[in-house]
């Protein structure tokens, strides 16, 4: 193996497993617990006093996709570079669609793909095609033609079920027929409600969430858990109730139990892609998962992205606002006045970033925010069990993972049948959020890589001693779950609302949905606002 | 922990005083020892046996750490088996100790040579494999249960189990390290295997006539010894030959080369008539009708193209195209892009093949790279008069790639306008579907197509499929070269033409994402045992 020795390159910081264990040989990465850049927010007080000022119109705080969306929009909207800046926490942007690349294949570290989008989305579809993802218009259907290089090619899903990999992850091998007439069932109904609009016109489902009817028959549903809606209609089955438990922490990192109905419904029925080369069940993927698209965000516009950035205090001057930024390299800090300021941030910073305005600018909105482990295992080969070939997206029934995706996938080679990197992710969503953030932060290295092996290796007999390289990432603040009450109860829409023509928010976590087409949404609209916002108002 | 000394205080208890007794009375008997030299030999005979079926098994079958551990545990577990059946025996324990180790050794030393003989012949292999392992597993296991049963009268218990099991575990190191360092480099499996057979054997040799107990029955066992290490030692010495027949039964002919490229394992075979190349043990020509191939391949397309002056061949590592493109003295330049450089190294190199490919890897107008042809052609920038693609058959999801609208829409944009490529797509007789999935793939590409097809008696009806865009194309547009053996204007006209049973049939179109000709391939080839 040639790139052994090349994998192993960046020695310093490197975590090594339990010496005597099968897995001693394996080294890597560990990123995300204990954050150190992140957990300078705990006590802004120590950080240094402004040495230094700058102005610029927009400052954008925070490089999510929310953040960079609102950075391409307002360039697009007439904003110059120079006019606005946009700060970054970690040493680059990305947030959960960060990427990662060693000498054997780019990889995800966090969110991997987007479903073929619904045509009627048509700011994300513009910039799909500026992305070169859509490549054309179909003259006859009007339909976008994706770029097949970017659609998931085939062999797309697997599911690991009585020690066989049967295809797609609706559990089918060994499944009882009246549980499959169960499962029949529920598609029926999944396809009548991706059909269904409500009195006032809209869909009743529908991505971004935002453009869902406000009809009271649906929203209702977000009242109560998924699980009990479930339990209302019948859905018993044991096998259905595991894929939609698998479904809610795969899209929310939360169980069936602590979601809403109406988020659980709306993560089969609001995907409505439509493509002249593909459908509503395909997804587009790249080897580096959504850290393509963010590459592309950042491409777009020209102004500034200032990594190793800490923006730690908000305040209010005579022309706008005044934002403390802490330079992680030159440990110097810098104060930014800008006109106008986003906060593309998750809302547990949002907040600590806001201590000194007034009560009125405050979020406080309660979010139930699930950690997550990656692991990126560059392995030199994996041994195969019976079934269906290996597959971009491949699941184990009943473990507490969501699978792994090969980062492989999309490869054009016939060379890489040996060496790849497959992506395991694990939301820890058993205890309650705190808890399990506190256990994360504690879990060594080598215990991250044992669970995920000792889970693998029951599809994969043999596959610890073909590990090259095994990468950890602890995402202790995950993303955040559509729990009860949250999506429709009011408080949601509230936070999202600008403060003053001068403080404009942006973020999943006012979606309640994580997932790219929000966090575009979300920064489109805020871009929106903030244009708004700076238009003279006639008098 | 504590489980010994609760067992010698019983044992003590039970046995004989006058044995234990006796124990002074032997000083100086070496016999004991030589027993206890046998556990050693034991061990290490043990333990290559199940070495052997691993590596046999991983060889024969892949999978290796699934086939170690399998047989590991399974040799194990048979031990085990031994261990509980040595209750069982009784009587002269050393006439069954002489027995045990002349069966060890036959089943034991012919197992590597009857596993290699019998994998091309018998349908559930792993069965006789399992079984064999399990046979030898059981005798071992006996071994040594039995040894201590003979040894515990003439040792004290503490001594016997801390000796015993020395020699058994330095006999498992021995033979952990003799054998992949030693033995198999040195002598080969099949030798290792009937060595090991001959050492158990002459134990049982030192046994029968070392120990004075065995007298009333030496003559009869005597016999059976002989005979066993006799046919041990025969079989020997006509290992080699042995060797060479069972690699070759895999192919019916003398196999003359093999090499594990990273890509594929190549193996030549040649008989009077021909010289046949496999890849995977997937036949790729035979010299005797690889012309017909070859000629089908080029002709119909460069004849069309009497202008040609630069010619792309992706894939076609023998050279056996390139070969027929240098009949056409026009060209000035043929790009050849194959994968593997063993392959093509083996082309360049091999005297035989030399000879068949008529040197045209060597020809200064051909210009070799070893890359993957589908970013190969994304990266190039040049144009081809005419481009070969002669790919394996799609009987994966990774070469399925390579048969994709999206690969011919990239091969495209490499054809010079007017320009002619052709694809060999299977057989339109036995994979009708596949075949004709190809010509539609292309066609949604945006290619105008030709199908045709060709009779190779090694493969059967094969088909090919010209594609090109606003080109052209006549059956006889300019000269054929002479000396052609099969192409004429004539048989160009005849492999047009498609019988009902192979005539076109509606097929989805092979997509990136839906890798459709992948599925046919496998449902049409399946029926055959491909």
């Amino acid at each position: 193996m040639g790139s052994a020795g090349l994998l192993l390159a960046p020695l310093a910081g490197l975590h090594s497993c339990a010496p005597g264990s099968r897995r001693s040989h394996i080294r890597g990465s560990m990123h995300g617990a204990n954050h150190a850049t992140g957990h300078l927010l705990r006590d802004p007080a120590r950080l240094p006093d402004p040495t230094r000022t700058e102005a610029v119109e927009v400052l954008i705080v925070g490089g999510g996709v929310a953040g960079l969306t609102a950075r391409r929009e307002l360039e697009r909207q007439g904003l110059q570079p120079g006019q606005v800046l946009l700060v970054e926490l970690d040493e680059q942007p990305g947030g959960n669609s960060r990427a990662g690349h060693n000498g054997v294949s780019a990889y995800p570290w966090g969110a991997h793909y987007l479903p073929v989008p619904d045509p009627r989305n048509h700011e994300l579809l513009a910039f799909l095609r500026d992305a070169g993802v859509i490549t054309g218009t179909d003259a006859a259907s009007d339909l976008p033609i994706y770029n097949e290089y970017y659609l998931c090619h085939d062999l797309e899903e697997r599911l690991f079920i009585k020690g066989h990999w049967q295809n797609g992850l609706v559990p089918e091998l060994g499944v009882p027929p009246a549980e499959k007439e169960q499962i029949a069932r529920f598609f029926a109904l999944i396809e009548e409600l991706r059909q269904t609009v409500g009195t006032d016109g809209r869909d009743a489902f529908v991505i971004p969430l935002e453009a869902s009817s406000q009809d009271e028959q649906f929203r209702r549903l977000d009242e109560q858990p998924f699980a009990a809606w479930l339990d209302e209609q019948g859905f018993t089955s044991p096998h259905l109730r595991w894929y939609f438990d698998y479904s809610c922490r795969d899209d929310y990192g939360a169980t069936a139990a602590q979601v809403s109905a109406w988020a659980g419904l709306h993560y089969f029925a609001a995907r409505k892609g439509r493509a002249h080369n593909a459908n509503g069940a395909d997804v587009l993927t790249w080897p580096a998962g959504n850290g393509f698209l963010v590459e592309q965000l950042r491409r777009q516009a020209q102004s500034s992205i200032r990594p190793d950035t800490v923006a730690f205090a908000l305040h209010q001057t005579p022309t706008g606002l005044a934002v403390d930024c802490y330079d992680v390299a030159t440990k110097q800090t810098t104060r930014v006045t800008a006109r106008q300021v986003l906060m593309a941030t998750p809302l547990f910073i949002t907040e600590r970033l806001l201590a000194g305005l007034p009560a009125a600018a405050h979020r406080p909105l309660p979010v139930h925010r699930v950690p997550w482990v990656v692991v990126n295992l560059t392995v030199e080969g994996l041994p195969q069990g019976p079934g269906q070939p290996l597959s971009w997206d491949n699941v184990l029934y009943g473990t507490d993972s969501v699978g792994y995706v090969d980062a492989g996938h999309q490869s054009l080679s016939q060379t890489d049948a040996g060496a790849r990197v497959v992506t395991w992710y694990r939301p820890l969503s058993d205890a309650s959020p705190e808890a399990a953030r506190r256990q994360a932060y504690q879990t060594s290295y080598d215990e991250w890589v044992r669970q995920a092996l000792a889970e693998l290796e029951t599809a994969h007999h043999g596959l610890t001693a073909q590990v090259l390289r095994a990468d950890v990432w602890v995402w202790g603040h995950g993303m955040v779950a559509p729990t009860p009450g949250f999506l429709w109860g009011g408080a949601r829409a509230a936070a999202a609302r600008p403060w003053q023509n001068q403080l404009f928010f942006a973020h999943t976590d006012l979606s309640g949905i994580s997932i790219f087409e929000e966090g575009f949404a979300q920064g489109q609209r805020a871009a929106r606002e903030v244009q708004a916002a700076r238009r003279p108002t006639p008098a | 922990m504590d489980k010994v000394p609760v067992r010698r205080v019983r044992r003590k208890a039970s046995g004989s005083p006058s044995a234990a007794a006796a124990l002074p009375a032997a000083p100086l008997d070496y016999r004991p020892t030589l027993l206890l030299g046998s556990v050693f030999v034991i061990a290490t005979c043990g333990l290559i046996y199940e070495l052997i079926a691993g590596t046999l098994a991983s060889y024969l079958l892949g999978d290796s750490v699934l086939q170690f551990s399998t047989i590991i545990g399974a040799y194990l577990f048979a031990m085990g088996i031994g261990s509980w059946l040595s209750r069982y025996l009784g009587g002269s324990l050393l006439r069954w100790f002489i027995q045990l180790e002349i069966l060890v050794g036959l089943v034991g030393g012919f197992s590597a040579p009857l596993l290699f003989l019998l994998f091309e012949h018998v349908s559930s292999f792993r069965l006789i494999l399992y079984s064999l392992v399990g046979l030898t597993g059981i005798l071992v296991g006996l071994e040594i249960p039995l040894l201590m049963r003979i040894l515990e009268n003439r040792f004290e218990f503490k001594d016997l189990v801390s000796r015993v099991f020395t020699f058994d575990y330095i006999g498992a190191l021995l033979a952990s390290l003799v054998f992949p360092l030693v033995l198999v480099p040195q002598l080969g499996l099949i030798r290792t295997s009937l060595l090991c057979g001959a050492l158990n054997v002459v134990v049982a040799g030192i046994a029968l006539y070392r120990f004075p107990e065995t007298r009333p029955f030496r003559r009869s066992l005597g016999g059976a010894l002989a005979a066993s290490l006799l046919a041990l030692a025969v079989t020997f010495g006509y290992a080699g030959q042995l060797q060479a027949y069972t690699e070759g039964l895999a192919f019916q002919d003398q196999v003359i080369y093999t090499k594990t490229t990273p890509y594929q394992r190549l193996v030549l075979t040649k008989n009077q008539r021909e010289l046949r190349l496999f890849l995977n043990g997937n036949l790729q020509f035979s010299s005797a009708d690889e012309y017909r191939y070859h000629e089908a391949l080029v002709h119909p397309a460069m004849q069309a193209l009497p202008k040609a002056r630069r010619v792309l061949v992706l894939g076609g590592g023998d050279g056996l195209a390139v070969r027929e493109l240098l009949k056409y003295p026009q060209l000035e330049h043929i790009d050849l892009v194959d994968l593997d450089p063993g392959m093509t190294r083996l082309f360049q190199q091999n005297q035989m093949l030399l000879e068949l490919n008529q040197r045209a890897l060597l020809n200064p107008k051909v210009r070799v790279t070893n890359a993957d042809a589908y970013q190969w052609i994304r990266q190039d920038t040049s144009r081809y008069d005419c481009i070969i693609v002669d790919f394996p058959d799609p009987g994966n999801y990774s070469i399925g790639k390579l048969y994709s609208a999206a690969f011919y829409r990239a091969l495209e944009q490499r054809l010079a306008p007017g320009g002619w490529a052709v694809v060999q797509s299977t057989s339109p007789y036995v994979a009708r579907r596949s075949f004709w999935c190809v010509a539609h793939t292309l066609e949604a590409a945006g290619f105008t197509t030709l199908p045709y097809h060709a009779y190779v008696p090694s493969f059967g009806e094969w088909g090919f499929i010209l594609a090109g865009r606003n080109s052209h194309w006549r059956p006889d547009a300019g000269p054929l070269p002479p000396g052609l053996r099969y192409v004429t204007p004539a048989t160009i006209r005849d492999m047009r033409f498609f019988p009902p049973d192979m005539s076109e049939v509606p097929t989805e179109i092979n997509q990136l994402n839906n890798q459709a000709l992948v599925r046919y391939f496998e449902e049409d080839w399946g029926p055959y045992a491909h």
